[in-house]
């Protein structure tokens, strides 16, 4: 088996962008290749992940970006697993490098939705739900996890505020990142204040649509040894599966899929989650990264909630969670959201993160799931110094 | 209709809410229960089953309130999505229920009933 790091890291600002899809992507596939130093020939497959492609009148993706980098020779992929399409990508690029197939490819996600508007939108995302039982009922995404935070709510005794805290500490997160699409400061009063999207989750405790790309370059140890750049390695990875529907599952206050990959991920890596430094959790709603750092193992069921008001999860904290602020403040450009998280620890593990640093950071985890959690990836990454 | 087959059970799944009941398969080798659209047993990947109408009554587990409706609802004044838990059954469902404005209008626990199986709406629940 092969050992597989990443030797590049790319990505476009995430939040409302006026250029097609096709020219998101390749602006964040060129920061990649010249974040790795390495010449387009390198490239040995394209792993692309991406959702709502028809919106922007563009599927069969991978191809379609191949030939535009000039690489149509170059075998490409395109996934779709909902919000965790980049991870699941990912984690596809990183088997066909540990396995051996190839030395060098391009993983790249990639979304643009902004333009057909909230209502579109909505609708649009419903459509990764199990829809005969949830979206065809009349749930929406913010519906579903309505749901799920008020069954934890009711189990694990938490409240608005709790949510709120999560919403706060992210956007502090974002303020110091350049590409985030909400950089703004909010206080737990205005995310209590802000309207009922859908009971008990309010405006602030949503994450936006966003359109954006992000890209990075993997490849293996000897290739990056030669090529004399700055890389990372990625030590740990695990995919895990829950009910597609929140029926399904016998206790809506956690998310299987989550609990599967972590265990994998964390026996491949040998390590527990207390040898974590940081991690980037999806937080699509708030009520998703108290579950998430949960079903992580940093904390025990039901008590996450109260580590997160006492500063646990803050960037100075035990564990900081989404010091790239997350999808709550970063954005959410669902086809490239698992692909943002890791170009975060690249960054942070090469000296590129800014005021953002974890400092002394040599671990760090991304996990990223589609929908409400039926598709999830973990994985592990460790600073080469 | 064969033990495990996709064809027509969601046919059948919605016949049985139009007459206020929940279809379920019960697995042979290990009793365990599940929505009849589940086509291997979740717990033993058996395949062969009994096919058992429930009475479609049941209590909340969790729900949501919408304000900001997905395409195709935009018409109802106001509605919760829930999961409910069937009675006397491991088996959880949800479905569409008109005329919640509020949280308080339906606690955690509260009964409910399939009322039928809308072409737009689906799964439709009412208060009981």
């Amino acid at each position: 088996m092969e050992s597989v790091c990443i030797l590049g890291a790319g990505s476009t600002k995430y939040g409302k962008l006026d250029e097609s899809i096709i020219e998101i992507a390749l602006t964040a596939s060129v920061d990649a290749i010249e974040s790795a130093g390495i010449s387009p020939e390198d490239i040995k497959a394209g792993y692309i992940s991406n959702v709502f492609g028809v919106a922007d009148k563009q599927v069969h993706m991978a191809p379609v970006i191949m030939s535009n980098l000039g690489l149509s020779h170059v075998p490409g992929l395109t996934i779709e697993s909902a919000c965790g399409s980049g991870s699941v990508m990912f984690r596809e690029a990183f088997a066909n490098i540990r396995a051996g197939f190839y030395d060098c490819v391009l993983a790249l996600g990639v979304e643009k939705v902004t333009h057909t508007g909230t209502n579109q939108s909505t609708t649009l995302f419903s459509y990764c739900s199990d829809f005969f039982y949830e979206g065809g009922n009349g749930a929406s995404f913010p519906g579903l996890f309505a749901s799920i935070a008020r069954a934890y709510m009711t189990k694990y005794k938490a409240d608005e505020e709790d949510l709120a805290n999560v919403a706060v500490k992210n956007h502090e997160n974002g303020l110091l990142n350049p590409k985030a699409h909400v950089r703004k400061r909010i206080t737990v009063e205005d995310v209590l204040n802000s309207p009922v999207v859908a009971s008990p989750l309010k405006l602030y405790d949503c994450c936006p649509f966003s359109d954006g790309a992000s890209a990075v370059i993997l490849c293996n140890e000897k290739f990056a040894k030669k090529s004399g750049k700055p890389y990372i390695k990625v030590i740990g990875s695990g995919r895990g599966g829950s009910p597609a529907a929140v029926q399904g599952r016998k206790d809506i206050s956690t998310i299987p899929g989550t609990v599967i990959a972590a265990d994998q991920a964390y026996k491949m890596a040998g390590i527990s989650p207390h040898d974590v430094n940081f991690a980037e959790v999806h937080d699509c709603f708030t009520i998703a990264e108290i579950i998430d750092v949960e079903d992580l193992g940093f904390f025990q069921k039901g008590k996450a909630a109260s580590e997160i008001r006492d500063g646990a999860t803050s960037r100075k904290g035990r564990i900081p969670i989404n010091p790239s602020g997350g999808l709550k403040s970063k954005g959410h450009p669902i086809g490239a959201t698992g692909i943002g998280q890791i170009v975060e620890v690249f960054e942070q593990f090469t000296g590129q993160a800014g005021e953002r640093t974890i400092k002394n950071a040599e671990i760090a985890l991304t996990h990223n799931f589609g929908a409400t959690g039926a598709s999830a990836a973990v994985h592990i990454f460790k600073k080469v110094n | 209709m064969k033990n495990v087959t996709s064809i027509g059970v969601r046919e059948k799944f919605i016949s049985s809410a139009q007459n206020s009941k929940i279809l379920a398969r019960k697995c042979k080798d290990c009793n365990t229960i599940m929505l009849a659209t589940i086509l291997y047993c979740e717990k033993c990947h058996g395949k062969k089953f009994n096919l058992i109408e429930y009475p479609g009554k049941g209590y909340v587990d969790t729900f949501t309130i919408h304000t900001v409706p997905p395409e195709g609802f935009e018409d109802v004044e106001s509605y919760a999505w829930v999961v409910f838990t069937v009675d006397d059954v491991l088996l959880r469902a949800s479905g569409f229920l008109p005329g919640i404005k509020k949280p308080s209008d339906l606690p955690i626990g509260s009964e409910v009933e399939v009322n039928g199986f809308d072409k737009k709406h689906g799964l439709v629940l009412k208060k009981i």
